[in-house]
């Protein structure tokens, strides 16, 4: 065994390696723009130059002289798409702005013309000899600039549905011993996962096969067929491996139903694999967000208001926002409670989910305020989330199913050596390097959707285990045979899962961190069922079946209690019983609290995701605390973060191996937001900077000497089948806060804008 | 296309000749005047096919294509081999990396044509007879991957590493790893797997 895959504690299964690792080492994993097609011609894209205004002309001659050339696509001669829908408003789109359908342009980078050729090379020379005539009109870039509009998210997002509150705020602030008011503010930033946001295309008489790395695969397959209005079983979308998604390829993008309809009228593959510059206009984004804090609190600690306003970037025609106070107003014990989120309308391309959309920009705030409150009382920080803990949510009082929050505190502050600090700021120091403590609190919703799977078995113990889930690093393939494997008890080898292809039962989107929730409790209902028709076959009597009902284990009892009393099953006598060679199950599971219309909405490419505080008379949150040490060179101002330690609690862990990877992908993400990420926007002409990985600053190797995961045990049976709250987006939240707070602590100096650069420190 | 079939320099229809061979790239050894054709005209128009024989992992192969095509798209749209991932085209991400002549290189930024002669080795190279390389079973045995994108890129990049004398600590693999980014961030369980294979890498 090694540091990668830790010993399982209660509650958490084997760290067993990953299903596909061979394939994924050895180059044979077949991603998007992996799969082979029968004579391809390339698309290239052109994207705008401007970010509002319109396009006047074209100027094509050149471009067409390209030896090679077959088609340029401009909105003069585009294919006809139907408009989609917003996802927050019931649609597929992640923005509703749709290129190449007239000369205006809404956005920097927006799809302005798509050149078609027989290589590669002449497909992208052309595109560089399209000369474009504009006219442009100043644009709005963000928050201060002339010509935004604001208005209050409640009422013009159908997702955004309150913004919380509880109590009288304004009379508590007031009267409060301690008052705290403070402002931050968080930057753009881009997915940028490592596979480019490439599309082929390819028509079988009137059926299209769409290979495109996708988070969701049936919203993808629908979505363009509305576009081409077709019927959507006529579309396949296919990526058994996808490079990395951290929210990108959860709703459609316009490229991909224009690359359909070129392949259809051109009656040949297409292959469009756009630059990773493209990337930033063609896809979503994480948007800019700033904060007002306000708490009160006694002397005591114990916190008796809280207000959080927060405002978000967003497009001209989408209201598109995250609005994270939905987590914000119920993370501590307090009674009087307001908030109120806006949205600011830029000429901007539409933002998106990124990993831990509301918790990443709004915890930082509240996290942030949480340790200058602790300041305030010359308080411990941890102490003062041990006083404001609570079972119960402010809001709604409602209970958490489970909450480890102090544990997680208590785990890691003891393995980070949070006792070795000196709680005065710039009192600790190593040479040149001033040395700073810090920590936060971490919570993600645990969210669960509709979901399908088909499970055959056969005769020798064989398994194949066909579901629409999408493997984005996650450990998908691996935690669904894991767990077809424990529940029909045949050994995890002889378990092969498909994933990735809308011909399979439908899954959710991969989004929300409800995947492994929503997809083990699928597969698992199946396999109760088989392991049931197998079981009456060798005990046919009546009790006898009743008893191998109780036993198998079947509907919502959690899978431990189920693996406690699982019995043996000979799995060759009962198919012997049965007289057949093969049993296969389908099933549809959803989980409490589903819509009616859930089902229908599942094969639609709609994911009724519920749970987090929409859950009845509960609410359903995994926790963590994250401590870190920061390093402030005196002289330099250069930032280093040497160690990061966090423990997280997030009901069943299904593969310890697989958890600790994710979590410490998290924590190094969430250091990079606090340090590192931003896109930068040219105010003047509304258009990003450096959009690019050498200029968009990403992680590397020599950033993160230390990372330590600690994986709690937790039991919590009301939350779904596989008792499993998700983690994938746990660990990149509050990061940014013990940052922060740790900066403080090294340098006295405290940073509420984000990222902070050494240009930022003044020590 | 302003120009007419038939009306190249040489009165060779080149649009069509490249039509058909675009599909499938690999040149029957019947066209060989027609592509000594090729490559003098390709020091005339940069778009014209040119004939190049690639060594990749061991084997020769022959290639037509445009001159600007570099060894990655070489790889990918030509040969088949899917294994090195396109990530940026600007040697800034790494998820390229193969061996030429045993050095790493971003293929995304070497042309196919600059690398004729030598020997190119790609992450469907390393395996042999069915066994993983030490370093392919160190990144199994360690996580040090999640969506597995830039895997290949590491891989062939960690081998170099070692070979280069650059994984004597980690602090030493951090900083000679830090051309290859993991957006998963799969990093400390990345060094952990250099760590591992670079002395059984080291004794051959």
């Amino acid at each position: 065994m090694t540091a990668a895959a830790p010993e399982p504690k209660a509650n958490m299964g084997r760290p067993v390696p990953r299903y596909e690792a061979a394939a994924k080492v050895t180059g044979r994993a077949t991603y998007a723009s992996d799969m082979p097609l029968d004579n391809p011609a390339y698309a290239f894209l052109v994207t705008s130059a401007i970010a509002k205004g319109r396009i006047d002309s074209f100027d094509l001659d050149d471009a067409r002289r390209v030896r090679g050339v077959i088609d340029i696509v401009t909105h003069e001669n585009a294919p006809k798409l139907k408009e989609s829908k917003l996802f927050s408003n019931g649609g597929y789109a992640g923005t509703t702005i749709q290129p190449l359908k007239s000369a205006d342009i809404t956005h920097d980078g927006q799809i302005i013309a798509v050149v078609i050729a027989e290589s590669y090379e002449a497909a992208r020379e052309a595109a560089n000899r399209v000369k474009v005539s504009y006219t442009a009109v100043a644009p709005s870039a963000s928050f201060d600039s002339p010509g935004t509009t604001t208005a209050a998210a409640k009422g013009q997002n159908a997702q955004f549905k309150e913004d919380p509150e509880v109590g009288d705020f304004a009379k508590a602030f007031d009267a409060a011993e301690v008052k705290l008011t403070a402002s931050y503010e968080t930057p753009t930033q881009h997915h940028n996962p490592m596979e480019l946001f490439t599309t082929s295309c390819a028509w079988m008489g009137d059926e299209l096969v769409i290979y495109e790395g996708s988070q969701y695969v049936y919203g993808l397959k629908n979505g363009v067929a509305e576009q081409l209005g077709i019927d959507a079983d006529k579309v396949r979308v296919v990526n058994p491996y996808v490079g990395g998604g951290f929210g990108s390829r959860g709703s459609m993008t316009p490229r991909t139903a224009i690359i359909a309809g070129i392949a259809k009228r051109l009656n040949r593959p297409i292959k469009l694999v756009p630059t990773r510059d493209q990337g930033f206009t063609i896809a979503t984004h994480r948007a800019e967000t700033r904060h007002e804090i306000k708490l009160g609190a006694g002397r005591d600690g114990k916190l008796v208001a809280l207000r959080h306003d927060g405002a978000e970037v967003s497009s001209r025609p989408d209201a598109y926002c995250v609005g994270g106070t939905k987590t914000t107003t119920r993370l501590y014990a307090c009674p009087n409670v307001a908030s109120l989120v806006s949205i600011v309308r830029a000429d901007r391309n539409t933002p998106g989910f990124m990993r831990s959309p509301p918790e990443v920009p709004y915890l930082f705030a509240l996290e942030s305020a949480m340790d200058e409150l602790a300041v305030k009382l010359n308080m411990d920080p941890v102490e003062l989330r041990r006083i404001n803990d609570t079972n119960v949510e402010p809001i709604g009082g409602k209970p958490y199913t489970s909450r480890s929050l102090m544990a997680c505190f208590d785990e890691a502050a003891k393995a980070f050596g949070w006792s070795q600090r000196s709680p005065q700021p710039k009192s600790m120091s190593d040479g040149d390097w001033l040395v700073g403590y810090g920590c936060a609190a971490t919570c993600y919703p645990t969210q669960m959707a509709p979901s399908a799977a088909r499970v055959r078995l056969q005769r020798d113990g064989r398994t194949r285990v066909e579901i629409a889930g999408h493997e984005i690093g996650t450990g998908a393939y691996t935690v669904i045979a894991q767990t077809a494997a424990e529940r029909l008890g045949v050994p995890l080898e002889k378990v092969a899962v498909f994933l990735g292809d809308s011909d399979l039962p439908p899954a959710p989107v991969a989004g929300g961190s409800n995947s492994t929730a929503s997809t083990c409790s699928a597969v698992m209902m199946v396999c109760d069922r088989i392991r049931q028709r197998l079981f009456k076959a060798v005990m046919p009597s009546d009790s006898l079946t009743d008893k191998a009902k109780e036993t198998v284990g079947i509907s919502q009892a959690p899978s431990t209690q189920a693996a406690k009393s699982d019995r043996p099953l000979d799995i060759e006598k009962a198919f012997d019983a049965l007289g057949v060679g093969i049993v296969e199950e389908y099933g549809e599971w959803k989980p409490e609290g589903a819509p009616l219309d859930s089902f229908t909405a599942m094969h639609s490419g709609h994911a009724r995701l519920v749970g987090g505080h929409q859950m009845k008379d509960k609410i359903a949150y995994a926790f963590g605390a994250e401590f870190v040490e920061v390093r402030v060179n005196r002289f330099t101002h250069e930032i280093r973060c040497p160690r990061l330690v966090g423990a997280f609690a997030a009901g069943r862990i299904m593969n310890p191996r697989t958890a600790r990877s994710q979590l410490m992908g998290g924590l190094i993400w969430g250091m990079s937001s606090a340090l590192l990420e931003a896109t930068e926007i040219d105010e003047r002409n509304a258009r990003y900077v450096n959009d690019n990985l050498a200029d968009y600053l990403v992680p590397v190797s020599a950033d993160v000497p230390g990372v330590e995961v600690i994986l709690l045990s937790e039991q919590d049976d009301h939350i779904n089948p596989a008792g499993v709250k998700g983690l994938g987006e746990l660990a990149n939240v509050g990061t940014n806060a013990a940052i922060c707070n740790a900066i403080y602590h090294a340098t006295g100096q405290r940073i509420r804008k984000l990222p902070v650069r050494l240009e930022n420190i003044e020590v | 296309m302003s120009e007419k079939p038939g009306s190249g320099p040489s009165g060779f229809d080149r649009r069509a000749f490249i039509a058909a061979a675009a599909g499938s790239a690999l040149v029957p050894m019947a066209a060989r005047a027609a592509a000594q054709d090729a490559n003098v005209s390709a020091a005339q128009d940069p778009a014209l096919p040119v004939d190049v024989t690639l060594r990749v992992n061991g084997k020769d192969k022959r290639l037509r294509i445009d001159a600007r095509t570099t060894v990655l798209d070489a790889l990918r749209e030509h040969l088949k081999l899917t294994g090195s991932k396109k990530g940026c085209d600007h040697g800034q991400c790494g998820a390229c990396t193969v061996l030429i002549d045993d050095r790493r290189v971003v293929s995304c930024l070497t042309l196919a044509l600059a690398a004729e002669g030598q020997e190119i080795t790609t992450i469907e190279g390393l395996a042999t007879d069915d066994h993983l390389h030490p370093m392919q079973q160190a990144f199994v045995d360690n996580d040090a991957f999640q969506c597995g994108y830039c895997t290949p890129g590491q891989i062939m990049s960690a081998v170099a590493c070692v070979k280069e004398g650059h994984a004597g600590s980690e602090a030493d693999i951090r900083e000679y790893m830090s051309g290859n980014i993991c957006r998963c961030a799969a990093y400390p369980n990345i060094v952990a797997a250099v760590k591992q294979a670079a002395p059984e890498i080291m004794k051959g």
